[in-house]
């Protein structure tokens, strides 16, 4: 199978959180007790059950412009990931497939959770304290291998979540960034399977950035 | 929906006022976001900063109950600067139709129209009611009303008009909105664009609408200025109600409201003691020989109906005498039943597929009142707090001896059947799973009771047997003692659709008696057809069911796909397009053409009524054809609150007086804090130090309704897990409130408790020279998924707890005087920081 991406255009999303009820519905994933904590976002972090979270944005600057930005927080299904590299302690832990989708499979249960969430950039796995396993968006690959398309994709009204080969997706994704023109960029970079075009620089948004040399990257 | 959903994407102008789309109708979105990349301009009007006008190209906040302030204040722009449509005003709206010369606008005189009788209080008038002998037009010898095509007659529409809305300055709007008059001009400026004859300007409007004590006249309002602008039967136009549940369009058009009978024909009254009687007071006459008339059918519709009710055997006088009336006089509206219940006048309650606990205004006072019956049936597809209401807060089971059954139902995934959307798209939908249990479908649960009343009636008798004995039943396979064993679905649709009862020849082409009949102009006023819903007949005909189409091909190009599925009436996807059209037949935007007269016949969509365009000679007609006199109303002299919407303060206001005129709120409304028995419960506190801020209720996208079906779904209540209140960082400061703390929010009738949302996506508003503070609130929740319920040993509990109970604990029921809608959108709070 060709290598495939996922593109999340940020000037499209409405905050609906199909993505994140579709996730929930395909993978099977609990719900968690939350409780509002004066924003609509929830749940409050991810988790073993949640992963694809919604993470909503407010802000009105010195002229009264409101703004309210929704950005989907999940794994960057790196080309090159640091969690494959530290998995290889434990075989068939972590695996990457042809898609590129990178899978936590049922042997992370073996795995030392602190070892692995270090190596990742962008705080992404999480561990399921009953059962021990470590979990994360498998970027749907048994729908993808079937031929489908990822859950959240498939729920998106809006047209913000785009899937399919990889090549076609960075042109869409520089079409996108071309159209938003000013300071719209590609995240956390073409070196990831999932990519954010954002309308502004990254920097304005609660999101991870990728260090330098960050293929290196360890948690202090 | 006058147009449909896909639609949207052909509008130039698209204005969300009354509603967030973005957030309560997701899909609708797909469509806005085509029409903006194909050039549109989204236009968001709200009191708070939405989701929707995060997406908007203009945004501008209006303070609750406002609305028609705010839409008075374009249509004076509009005809201040020309920008209405010449020749569309001129030959398909009644501008030029001259009113009777006693006709008296709010502006003459004490902020009514001529015709009010009532008692006259410091607050303007109350319990009044309009005689509107002087809203009448002036006719010729011939009975056709007389017209002045320059507008120069001071007595004529166009004229009256200007006259009524030279008041709403924007600097008088500005002064009752609160909208700032540079963001007023932003709006109007745009919007107005539209009246260009080859652009169009839709509206998508919701509850945040109707929900008024003025809610159609806001309607009315935006009908008006849609006319003005020419975008009444425009692609990409119209006057678009986004219905608050998928089959809200359905349950109407097949009679659901007290009112109406399926195919909005009138609930018989008791003065209409016969067929003719009724016939003569609901079919309107005109003289004018260019108006269809289309409701001078009424005697077709209403035979087939009761046709269909009673079958061939009886005579229609017969059959019609078996007809419940209504009294002459009250109405049977949700808020008057309730007060009823509550005041002991009632025995038993069937709340089918509702939850009155929490989705009535007033909702303790709902409750109350059902603890007042000897027995409650609830339908529904899970417990929920009217099943349970004897065991909710504030209630002692031991002294409610109301008995309750609830009944199990399947849901839409469970059935088949039809629902019609917004669009008035009528879908076939297939059984996906067996309902669990006991659950049955809806029919079903009819079917049961039908049978055992209608052997009660056999073998005990009663005062009217016959109503209920004579009564036709043929949906389904029969066991031995007659009765149907289980509904068959495709037999009602075509019950629905309608039969000839006898052989008919029409235009040379036997239809045989027992065969569909293929659409509503071939209903017989004779009973030699029945039809349950004309506005159906049509939908499954000899060739099939027409819900059950799924071609997906548009060769109309501007997304009609007349062969998915059926629309009603006829499969007309957009109604009103003659006016679409100029009065040669020529598209006023060709490149967004939905009819054509061409070689002697109409191309395109399904034309409203097939005769030649206007301008030939004798062979034309108007286009408005519901309409007694074939054009679209500026003035609208049925409304029981006036022929031009006038701005009136809502019941509860954080005003004195109305900054307008010296009436301060609708005059002609039902007043239960006056007249009932029950006032003590139907508390009102306006212009209250009190209540000082205004609160307004809304939906969020990840609960339904009351949330009888989504509060027990863990993905969807860890979203959004309870009731919370919007403020503005201003008030939040003023109250010494921070966010996500526990605060209580107090109305004239009850209080709750909810968690403090601080955003700066609301604002203070300045009206009437001081600061007004508004919030918000989901009406959602409710007690029967909290944590904090007792549950029983046996009881069900969620996965996920909500917190929080009903809005409508703290909302007015109080009701729109033509719809008695509650104002549910605009009403008295205060919020205090929860000690």
């Amino acid at each position: 199978m060709e290598r495939m991406t996922l593109v999340i255009d940020v000037a499209k999303c409405t905050g609906c959180r199909s993505c994140q009820v579709a996730c929930k519905n395909w993978n099977q994933l609990k719900g968690e007790q939350t409780e509002n904590r004066g924003s609509h976002e929830n749940p409050p972090d991810l988790s073993a059950n949640t992963w694809n979270r919604v993470v909503f944005v407010e802000s009105r600057d010195a002229n009264g412009k409101i703004d309210m930005t929704f950005i989907s927080d999940r794994c960057r299904h790196c080309e090159d990931p640091p969690c494959l590299e530290i998995g290889q302690s434990v075989p068939g832990a972590v695996v990457q497939d042809d898609s590129g989708a990178v899978i936590f499979g049922k042997k992370t249960r073996e795995m030392d959770f602190d070892d692995l969430t270090s190596n990742c950039p962008y705080d992404i796995p999480r561990k399921n304290e009953a059962t021990g396993r470590i979990s994360k968006c498998t970027m749907c690959n048994d729908r993808v291998s079937n031929g489908l398309q990822p859950a959240c994709v498939k729920a998106c009204p809006s047209g913000a979540l785009q899937f399919g080969p990889r090549q076609e997706m960075l042109r869409f994704a520089s079409g996108r960034i071309e159209a938003l023109g000013g300071d719209a960029n590609l995240y956390p970079g073409e070196e990831h399977n999932v990519l954010w075009v954002l309308p502004e620089s990254s920097r304005k948004y609660p999101l991870a950035q990728a260090p330098t040399g960050w293929k290196n990257y360890r948690v202090a | 929906m006058t147009n449909h959903w896909i639609d949207i994407r052909n509008s130039d102008y698209i204005l969300a006022m009354g509603s967030n789309p973005v957030k309560n109708h997701p899909i609708s979105y797909k469509w806005i976001t085509k029409a903006v990349e194909n050039g549109g301009t989204l236009i968001s009007v709200d009191p708070c900063f939405t989701a929707t006008s995060n997406k908007a190209q203009i945004y501008a906040p209006l303070r609750s109950g406002t609305d028609i302030a705010f839409l008075g204040g374009m249509i004076k722009y509009i005809l201040d600067n020309d920008l209405y449509f010449k020749e569309y005003v001129r030959d398909y709206t009644n501008a030029a139709f001259l009113v009777d010369p006693g006709f008296k606008l709010p502006g003459d005189g004490d902020g009514v129209f001529s015709g009010l009788e009532g008692i006259k209080t410091e607050e303007g008038y109350v319990d009044a009611k309009y005689d509107k002998t002087t809203w009448a037009y002036q006719k010729d010898e011939k009975g056709i009303i007389k017209k002045d095509k320059t507008f120069k007659d001071p007595h004529c529409v166009y004229q009256l008009l200007k006259k009524h809305y030279s008041r709403y300055t924007p600097e008088k709007v500005s002064d009752i909105t609160g909208t700032p008059p540079d963001k007023l001009l932003a709006v109007y400026s745009a919007y107005a664009k539209s009246g260009a004859p080859d652009k169009s300007g839709t509206v998508l409007y919701a509850m945040g609408w109707t929900q008024h004590t003025v809610g159609v006249q806001n309607i009315r309002a935006m009908s008006i200025i849609q006319l003005l602008l020419g975008n009444m039967g425009m692609p990409g136009g119209g006057v678009n109600a986004m219905r608050g549940e998928s089959n809200v369009q359905g349950s109407t058009d097949h009679g659901l409201l007290f009112h109406i009978l399926p195919g909005y024909l009138k609930t018989p009254r008791a003065a209409q003691q016969t067929f003719a009687d009724y016939n003569a007071a609901y079919t309107p006459k005109s003289n004018d020989p260019l108006s269809a008339n289309w409701w001078s059918n009424y005697p077709k519709y209403s035979a087939s109906i009761l046709r269909a009710f009673y079958g061939p055997k009886l005579s229609l006088d017969e059959s019609y005498r078996y007809l419940p009336k209504l009294d002459t006089g009250p109405d049977y509206s949700w808020l008057t039943v309730f007060d009823q219940m509550y005041q002991d006048k009632f025995k038993g309650f069937f709340a089918w597929g509702q939850n009155p606990a929490c989705s009535g205004a007033n909702s303790n006072k709902t409750r109350h009142a059902m603890g007042k019956l000897e027995w409650l049936v609830n339908v529904n597809l899970f417990d929920n707090e009217t099943a349970s209401f004897w065991k909710g807060p504030d209630m002692d089971p031991a002294k409610i001896k109301t008995e309750v059954f609830l009944l199990p139902c399947a849901a839409s995934f469970e059935k088949e059947g039809s629902i019609s959307n917004s669009g008035r798209w009528m879908q076939w939908r297939y059984k996906a799973a067996s309902p669990p249990g006991q659950a049955l479908p809806d029919g079903d649960i009819v079917n049961e009771l039908m049978s055992r009343v209608k052997t009660l009636y056999q073998t005990q008798k009663g005062v009217f047997p016959d109503p209920i004995l004579k009564l036709s039943w043929d949906y389904g396979p029969k066991n031995a003692a007659g009765q149907v064993k289980h509904i068959e679905p495709h037999l009602v649709a075509r019950e629905i659709n309608g039969y000839f009862l006898e052989d008919t020849t029409i235009k040379d082409k036997v239809y045989k008696r027992g065969t569909l009949v293929p659409n509503f102009t071939m209903l017989s006023d004779t009973g030699a057809t029945s039809s349950g819903n004309w506005l159906y007949c049509g939908s499954y005909n000899e060739e099939g069911n027409m819900a059950e189409r799924r071609q997906k091909d548009d060769p109309s190009g501007i997304g009609l796909y007349a062969n998915w599925a059926w629309s009603w009436p006829l499969n007309r996807r957009i109604l009103y397009n003659r006016a679409a059209v100029d009065v040669n037949g020529k598209p006023w935007a060709p490149r967004k053409r939905v009819i054509e007269w061409q070689a002697e016949t109409w191309k395109g969509d399904v034309p409203d009524g097939g005769w030649p365009p206007l301008a030939a000679a004798g062979k034309g007609r108007y286009p408005f054809i519901m309409q007694v006199e074939g054009h679209g109303s500026l003035f609208g002299p049925g409304m029981a609150d006036g022929p031009f919407p006038e701005h009136y303060e809502p019941f509860e206001s954080p005003l004195g007086a109305n900054p307008l005129s010296p009436q301060f709120i609708n005059p002609v409304l039902v007043r239960f804090d006056r007249i009932s028995p029950s006032k003590n419960v139907n508390r009102r506190a306006t212009n209250n130090s009190g209540f000082p801020i205004v609160c307004t209720t809304y939906r969020v996208t990840e609960h339904w309704q009351t949330g009888v079906m989504t509060r027990w779904q863990p993905w969807l209540a860890e979203m959004e897990p309870g009731l919370f209140v919007e403020i503005s960082t201003e008030l939040a400061e003023l109250k010494n409130i921070r966010n996500g703390e526990k605060i209580m929010v107090h109305s004239a009738r009850g209080s709750l408790e909810a968690i403090a949302m601080v955003t700066v996506r609301w604002q203070p508003f300045t009206v009437a020279g001081k600061t007004v503070h508004q919030v918000g609130m989901p009406y959602h929740y409710g007690w029967s998924t909290t944590a904090g319920r007792k549950y029983g040993a046996k009881d069900k509990k969620p996965e996920v707890f909500t917190f929080g109970d009903s809005a409508n604990l703290i909302t007015p029921n109080i009701g729109d005087p033509n719809t008695m809608i509650p104002e549910s959108k605009a009403f008295m709070v205060d919020i205090v920081k929860k000690a």
